[in-house]
């Protein structure tokens, strides 16, 4: 039962993943992840659900939740920008993309714009250090940008969103 | 049981195998200090106190989860160990906010505790009140009186509407002490050491006090006829009755002190006589004398000091003033003289000030107080000569004044307009503008390049062994009482420790300081602040009763009741400033981004502040480890975690009232059970 | 002829799967491979001979280059892919290579397990099942394999203490929680060579005696995650995974657990945490996971790399792998070779090479013939090495002596536009982010180090600075709970060793040598080289320039923000840092 009324979300949707992992023992990352997946985000009623149902406390779950930086407790764009922080990227100057996107979307890292379409988020190393600087969008990676490329690839889909 | 043998300290320490360090080291009565361990609740390990180094280990070790081995040899207080504790504490002490002590005790120069009595004093415990103010000041019921209450300025009530009445709150609670059945501490036992001290002010009578009931036997000399010093000659009779300042003198004879009047040193007996007959002399003569006028006439007669003026007053003799007075100066000594001359029958009694009513360092109170009894302010003005008639003052010529620039104290310094004067018909010229020391005997003594003994400021040493000083003769010279009786505490305990062979300079304790938004003010409710009932102007002009009627009861415990009680409740228990304070940390130091400062009562009876939260997480283990309810949570990582009650949301939590296992634990004062 | 694609999430990233896709349509379907390690050249192609001899290494290619490579392939005219075969130079990139754990890479299809039976695969799984526990140990204890990543323990030892601890239930873990930025060769290994990984954790498993492997595997690592998932599922298929493994009596059970995101789960009792479900905050050791770990139970943890050596061990004898390296460093190390270098990628090398080697003749320099000024090793947790160190031979001893550490494998060259106290800060602003928060000296301790480096490249750095630095860098060091914290401090030390003029030049004269920290250098345009073009002034985002066509330009200082957008687009070199 939600105990705060700020959410309402379909919970019927967890049961399959409750199902098979609720009773395996230190699933709770997993559980979240795959909560995650189908919610787009945590709901916090989903959280107590989840708490009820490994038999764990709220608090104990909030902590797991905010402590990893996957998870995410408000709904995201429509386009994740997860902007690479590695060590590669930033001698090759992730720095001024980050400038370039955040002054051509009006967003800070961690934010969405107002329109829904897009949240920026800094993550660790991307990995793909050679293609430096690197930023990935719901799991297409962009490498060797410069600030003009970063904001054309923003723009074209946008583009596409609208089409 | 298998038996282990280590040494810790050079101390040979046996414990059982399978013991940690930290067990081991207390079962031997060695204290390793540590934040985030309690027995209650499983091992944690944050807090990186209780390292401690062992022999040919090249990591420290966390004494607290580190199970000792036969023959480990360890320091717990190797350069190393402090170094790395005090830089823990430091880090601690730089994300660490709240009010160890609240801004009236601060500003308090003898660190009275004024909410702590203020507090008693609201709960109707006048005389653990008195407890508590006597551990700082033995004259309570004089103090409360006179005291310009440097601890009113500070504090915050102010930013709701008024301060509270802090200083009156005193003499309520000393007065029906006083009466009632008095506080009066038990001494030590004697130490064997006697002390002479020069001078029966409320400097002496302070030091005398503290020492006598360290067991010391201490005379005091001073040259008047009775004890007080500037409380007896300086304060009329109108703002303190003798007798209540006798009935205090009383109460410090009686834990020992010994006092002798009318001895003039280097008259009747001199310095180096009482540096042979004493292991220890403290000198706290004051400053009697006046500072001159320095324009021309000022050797007429007809022209004396206030504190002269006063002095005769007090001592029952005829102060020789006429029906016009003119009183220069604009301190409390000026309203003290003034308001006396109004007393003795002066028709017409002038206060001359260069600057205006709102730059007089004379209480408000006061002035008002004078104004009502008749005395005319003669503002912006400042004498220029003073003409005779036959060598007898028959007026003031006073030189026209406006305000210029702000001066270095930032008040805006007068300026004479230039010819421009005005002058003004007077028999009398009090001149109340300064007070100079008289160091007449005490010539051994170095002075500073005022002519003011040099006292050092940790010690209170002088340029003499064994020769101590406070108060109004030392270094920036006259001041308030509460001041002298600051120093005269401290010097007591360094002259103590002097006695017992130790070096124990006076060092100011680490603290954590806060300065709440204006929007913290908000949620109290205005409640007025209570007024001394006086004495109708008009009758107590007339003659030197005491003014003031004293609070009644009701009132006064309502007004003690209005202390917002900024200092943290638990500053007695707290481990962090106990060790920040041990390990002297600079507070300062590590300075950088803060945690967000606020206090939330979610858990309904349990207030937690967030700026004092050292995020040992011991509530949160205890909680869930020993209470077995798991309410609170660590919330993010890093630098930004925090401890919060599940989802923030409170309404499902009624089980905290009967438990609080997390307020026993918590370190801090950062957890507060609120019934 | 067969062409096969380098399918690692770098080549994809750069475009391989679009030039699969374009080479399927016409015809013929390529084979995949995972990632050769040249990644400065991907995408890349490879087209194998009839005998299954390499025949041409495409690079750089792009579906546009398709069709050409379908009719060179179908006519047998490889001179016509000329143009897009990798060059002598660049090939030199492998020639000094010596490849142990990577030896799969780039060779084999990793979604197929015959592809790596093939090439030897699981003979060694069937050996040691042959071979008591004790002499499992006792080889890898001759080789001398120590851990990949990061602290080099010796890998024998953990396994003997897992072994010694009594229990019924034991865990092997692989750590894959690949954190350090700049470091990417665990990924590589599980995309492009999954099989490896797999058997060597099974003679982990066998020589400690743990029924049940998990593998941590880092979120942001996705395809990893699959190609594991598929090698385990066929792996199971054959019988190497599960129960009764190859008829031995001897079983074992192998899942995933994918991270959440939280670098200090690559320390090791914070994997625990985060494997139990909870926070990953560090625990205290002692008990060491082989004693009391995962579940409580005895558990030992390697990472991928270190694994990646075992099967070949096992085949090639510990004394093979002794025989590489120097005293007290034994066998190769992986390194991602990232940053100003000409030739990018993963490269491994036997112990015992010199930085010098590393970087020059098999990275072949530095990007743009510019002054290489340090390298850095060991991402957060290590420390920089500067030029006049590069003869530090790759040993644990030698690079620890020198203030940096082996790490887990990031190397990243850095030339002399890198400002070294902002490389500094870019670490700290790494691990003060990624500070679990449960210790003091890590959670306060990073935070106030990177406030300092930070108030430092803003020009507001105090005098006292950097004693203020290196006093707190000692206390993180001693009263850090875990080797996140202890590391931490590592990379404001060693630049503040080896360019401690560059701290006082941001300090003293308030000015950043290399012209990097944006807050100490203006942006002017010189008159007589702006051609007034307007580029700059079209793509100042602040329209902080100003000038009429033909006419040399101005920036506004009150304006600018100094993005450098201007002085990346101007063709003539007009505009200046200072």
């Amino acid at each position: 039962m939600c105990k705060c009324n700020c959410e309402n979300s379909d919970l019927t949707l967890l049961e399959d993943v409750l199902n098979k992992y609720a009773s395996v023992k230190g699933s709770l990352i997993t559980i979240l992840q795959k909560a995650q997946d189908i919610y787009g985000y945590l709901p916090v009623d989903v959280m107590y659900h989840i708490a009820a149902a490994v038999g764990t406390t709220p608090a104990e779950v909030m902590g797991v939740a905010t402590f990893y930086t996957q998870f995410r407790l408000q709904p995201v764009g429509k386009y994740l920008i997860m902007l690479c922080q590695g060590t590669a990227c930033h001698v090759d100057g992730s720095e001024r993309i980050e400038t370039a996107i955040c002054e051509h979307l009006g967003i800070k890292d961690g934010e969405t714009t107002q329109d829904g379409l897009f949240t920026l988020k800094n993550v660790a190393c991307l990995g793909c250090c050679s293609l430096s600087p690197v930023m990935m969008i719901n799991g297409e990676t962009y490498g060797s940008l410069t600030p003009d490329k970063a904001i054309s690839v923003l723009e074209e889909l946008r583009k596409e969103s609208t089409e | 049981m298998e038996m282990i043998k280590i040494k810790i300290n050079s101390k040979e320490c046996v414990g059982q195998k399978g013991q940690t360090i930290l067990d081991i080291a207390k079962a031997n009565g060695i204290e390793i200090p540590t934040l985030c361990h309690h027995e209650s609740v499983k091992l944690y390990g944050a807090c990186g106190i209780c390292l401690v180094e062992g022999e040919n280990m090249p990591k420290l070790m966390r004494a607290c989860s580190t199970v000792a081995s036969d023959g480990m040899v360890l320091y717990t207080d190797s350069e190393r160990v402090k170094k790395v504790r005090a830089v823990a504490l430091e880090l601690l002490m730089s994300d660490h906010e709240g009010d160890c002590k609240g801004p009236c005790t601060l500003n308090c120069p003898a660190g009275t505790d004024c909410q702590g009595y203020v507090k008693q004093i609201a709960l109707g415990n006048d005389r653990e009140a008195v407890k508590i103010i006597k551990d700082k000041l033995p004259l309570p019921a004089s103090i409360g009186r006179v005291c310009p209450h440097p601890c009113e300025t500070a504090c915050r009530r102010t930013k709701v509407e008024e301060p509270i009445s802090i200083a009156y709150l005193k003499y309520f609670a000393a007065d029906r002490v006083l009466a009632d059945n008095p506080y009066i501490p038990q001494p030590e036992k004697s130490s064997g050491k006697s002390v002479a001290i020069i001078g029966g002010g409320p400097a002496g009578l302070t030091a005398a006090y503290f020492l006598a009931l360290k067991g010391h036997a201490v005379k005091i000399y001073d040259t008047m006829p009775k004890m007080g010093g500037m409380l007896r000659y300086g304060i009329p009779e109108y703002r303190l009755p003798k007798k209540v300042l006798d009935a205090e003198i009383a109460e410090i004879a009686s834990v020992g002190v010994e006092m002798i009047n009318n001895v003039k040193i280097g008259a009747d007996i001199t310095l180096a006589q009482l540096r042979e007959e004493n292991c220890a002399v403290l000198v706290a003569i004051g400053a009697w004398k006046n500072t001159g006028l320095r324009c021309k006439g000022e050797e007429l007669d007809g022209v004396m000091g206030g504190i002269e003026f006063l002095r005769h007053v007090a001592l029952g003799e005829d102060a020789k003033i006429g029906n016009k007075v003119a009183v220069v100066g604009g301190g409390n000594t000026a309203m003290d003289a003034c308001r006396t001359a109004v007393r003795l029958g002066a028709e017409k009694v002038y206060v001359i000030y260069r600057r205006t009513r709102d730059e007089m360092p004379a209480e408000k109170i006061e002035i008002s107080e004078a104004m009502e009894e008749g005395v005319e302010f003669k503002f912006l003005t400042n004498p220029a000569e003073i003409i005779d008639e036959n060598g007898k003052v028959t007026s003031v010529k006073l030189q026209v004044m406006e305000l210029g620039e702000p001066d270095a104290s930032g008040r805006r310094s007068p300026v004479a307009v230039e010819g421009k004067f005005e002058t003004l018909e007077v028999d009398n010229v009090i001149c109340a503008i300064g007070q100079k020391v008289n160091v007449a005997g005490f010539e051994e003594i170095e002075l500073n390049r005022w002519g003011i003994i040099s006292a050092d400021e940790k010690y209170f040493t002088t340029s003499l062994e064994g020769v101590f000083a406070v108060g109004d003769a030392t270094n920036k010279g006259a001041s308030i009482a509460i001041d002298a009786i600051g120093e005269a505490n401290k010097a007591a305990s360094v002259i103590d420790g002097y006695l017992n062979g130790m070096d124990t300079p006076y060092v100011a304790p680490v603290l954590s300081k806060r300065e709440p938004e204006d929007s913290y003010f908000e949620q109290f409710e205005k409640a007025e602040r209570i007024k001394m009932p006086v004495r109708p102007a008009e009758e107590r002009k007339h003659d030197f009763k005491e003014i003031n009627l004293g609070f009644e009861e009701e009132k006064a415990r309502a007004e003690a009741a209005r202390c917002l009680e900024c200092g943290c409740h638990d500053y007695a228990d707290c481990k962090l400033i106990r060790y920040a304070d041990r390990y002297r940390v600079d507070t300062c130091k590590l300075a950088g981004e803060k945690h967000q400062c606020f206090t939330e009562k979610r858990l309904e009876v349990i207030e937690r502040d967030q700026g004092k939260c050292i995020l040992c997480n011991l509530c949160v283990r205890a909680c869930r480890e020993d209470a077995k309810q798991g309410i609170l949570g660590l919330v993010g990582r890093g630098f930004g975690t925090v401890i919060r009650p599940e989802f923030n949301k409170p309404e499902t939590i009624h089980v905290c009232a009967d438990c609080h296992k997390c307020v026993d634990v918590c370190p801090t004062g950062a957890l507060k059970l609120l019934k | 002829m067969r062409i096969v694609i380098g399918e690692g999430s770098c080549g994809i990233a750069a475009g391989a799967h679009k030039v699969y896709e374009a080479i399927e349509k016409l015809g013929i379907k390529p084979d995949v491979t995972g990632c050769i390690g040249m990644c400065f050249l991907e995408p890349i192609v490879d087209i194998y001979g009839e005998n299954g001899e390499l025949v041409r290494r495409l690079v750089r290619v792009t579906a546009g280059d398709a069709e050409k490579i379908v009719t060179a392939v179908k006519n047998g005219e490889l001179s016509l892919l000329d143009s897009i075969t990798i060059s002598a130079d660049d090939s030199a990139f492998l020639e000094k290579q010596t490849r142990i754990a990577l030896r799969n890479c780039g060779v084999i299809d990793p979604t197929d397990i015959d592809a790596y039976i093939s090439r030897g695969g699981y003979s060694a799984l069937g050996k040691v099942l042959k071979m008591t526990p004790e002499q499992v140990i006792d080889e890898i204890k001759i080789s001398g394999l120590a851990g990949r990543g990061g602290a080099g323990f010796p890998t024998w030892f953990k396994w003997n203490a897992a072994r010694q601890s009594v229990s019924d239930t034991k865990y092997l873990i692989c750590n894959a929680d690949e954190g350090d930025p700049g470091a990417f060769m665990d990924r590589a290994v599980i995309e492009s060579d999954p099989h490896n990984l797999i058997e060597g954790m099974l003679i982990g498993a066998y020589a400690i005696g743990a029924k049940e492997a998990v593998v941590y595997v880092r979120a942001e690592y996705p395809l990893a995650i699959v190609r594991l998932e598929e090698a385990i599922r066929q792996a199971e298929e054959k019988g190497y995974l599960g129960e009764n493994i190859l008829g031995s009596g001897f079983s074992c059970h192998m899942r995933i657990k994918a991270g959440a995101g939280a670098f200090v789960c690559g320390e090791e009792t914070a994997l625990i945490e985060s494997l139990e479900g909870k926070r990953g905050m560090p625990r205290l050791k002692p008990p060491f996971p082989a004693q009391r770990g995962y579940n409580d139970e005895p558990s030992n943890i390697n990472n991928v790399e270190t694994f990646a050596n075992v099967a070949w061990i096992i085949n090639n004898g510990g004394e093979a792998f002794a025989a590489m390296g120097t005293e007290n460093s034994k066998g190769t190390k992986v390194f991602a070779l990232t940053g100003k270098i000409r030739r990018g990628g993963l490269v491994e090398v036997p112990m015992g090479m010199t930085i010098r080697d590393i970087i020059y003749d098999i990275g072949g320099g530095i990007r743009g013939d510019r002054e290489c000024k340090a390298v850095q090793l060991g991402g957060p947790s290590g420390g920089c090495i500067p030029s006049d160190k590069f003869d530090t031979l790759i040993d644990y001893k030698e690079l620890a002596a020198t203030g940096a550490i082996m790490g887990s494998g990031g190397m990243v060259v850095m030339d002399d536009t890198t400002c070294m106290v902002g490389m500094a800060k870019f670490f700290l602003d790494f691990t003060a982010k990624e500070s679990c928060g449960k210790c003091v000296h890590c959670r306060i301790g990073t935070k106030r180090l990177l406030e300092i480096l930070d108030r430092i490249t803003k020009g507001e750095g105090k005098d006292g600075d950097i004693e203020l630095l290196e006093e707190l860098c000692v206390a993180v060091k001693d009263g850090a709970l875990c080797g996140l914290g202890q590391t931490a401090p590592n990379p404001v030390l060693s630049t503040i060793r080896y360019f401690r003029d560059e701290y006082e030049a941001h300090i003293n004269e308030k000015r950043c040598p290399t012209c990097e920290c944006a807050d100490l250098v203006t942006y002017y345009i010189e008159a007589e080289k702006c051609k007034g073009c307007t580029l700059c002034s079209k793509k100042c985002p602040v329209s902080a320039i100003s000038g009429d066509v033909k006419q040399p330009h101005i920036i506004d200082m009150d304006k600018c923000i100094k993005c450098g957008q201007c002085k990346s687009v101007c063709r003539f070199d007009a505009v200046f840092v200072r």
